[in-house]
């Protein structure tokens, strides 16, 4: 099954924790029997509102092939991070596959 | 009430093309005056491409279909169908989710709201 993962996280972190954050959720998925399709993160971005007190975070956007089961374990694991301020799981048709340029706003 | 710019006043005014004819009534609408629901049936603007699914990362179009106070405007006035209007209304839920979009605006922009 694809999936479309994005999610925001802190905009506190350096580079080298952001880096390491990504790794995470990549270990998360692969660890869930899953694998990642396609990586793209849009950099530092302004949220609308206001998440837990931030008003930027760091946006990625990833596709990935998960086993349905398996959805619900990476959900929790991306709840149980702290450095993820939001995430948001969406299927995805593979028939329908169109690449949205980031927009870069700022 | 009859808008009278658009209605030929006697048989030799040529009748007015249907598209101009609705392009006329919408902008013209005045505050306070009911519209009137006789214009020519317009095609959804999402199934006039086909469109299969709406992205909820796809910002700038989802914005057109706010109102300024962020919230979702109403068929009626954009004319899309209930099932692209469907798709539109969860994109916008899902924006609004990673933030994308704000649940609600003017409050924070505009500083003379109190």
């Amino acid at each position: 099954m694809l999936y479309e993962l994005m999610y925001i996280a802190r905009p506190t972190l350096d580079e080298q924790a952001l880096a390491s954050l990504n790794d995470k959720v990549d270990k998360f998925i692969t660890n869930a029997g899953g694998q990642v399709v396609k990586r793209e993160d849009w950099g530092k971005r302004r949220l609308a509102y206001p998440i837990a007190k931030c008003t930027e975070g760091f946006y990625s956007v990833l596709h990935i092939q998960l086993p349905p089961t398996a959805v619900r374990e990476l959900e929790r694991n991306l709840k149980l991070a702290e450095d993820v301020l939001r995430y948001l799981v969406t299927k995805v048709d593979p028939r329908l596959v169109s690449d949205t340029a980031p927009q870069q706003e700022q | 009430m009859e808008d009278t710019k658009t209605t030929p006043t006697n048989g030799t005014t040529p009748k007015p093309a249907p598209e101009s004819r609705a392009k006329n009534s919408t902008n013209n609408r005045r505050p306070g005056v009911r519209f009137q629901a006789q214009r020519p049936p317009r095609l959804c603007p999402f199934c006039e491409q086909k469109v299969k699914t709406i992205d909820y990362k796809n910002v700038e179009l989802l914005r057109h279909y706010l109102t300024d106070h962020g919230k979702i405007k109403p068929r009626r006035k954009v004319g899309t169908c209930a099932k692209h209007q469907r798709m539109l209304a969860n994109a916008i839920k899902r924006a609004r989710h990673v933030a994308l979009l704000p649940f609600v605006t003017q409050s924070l922009r505009g500083e003379s709201a109190s």
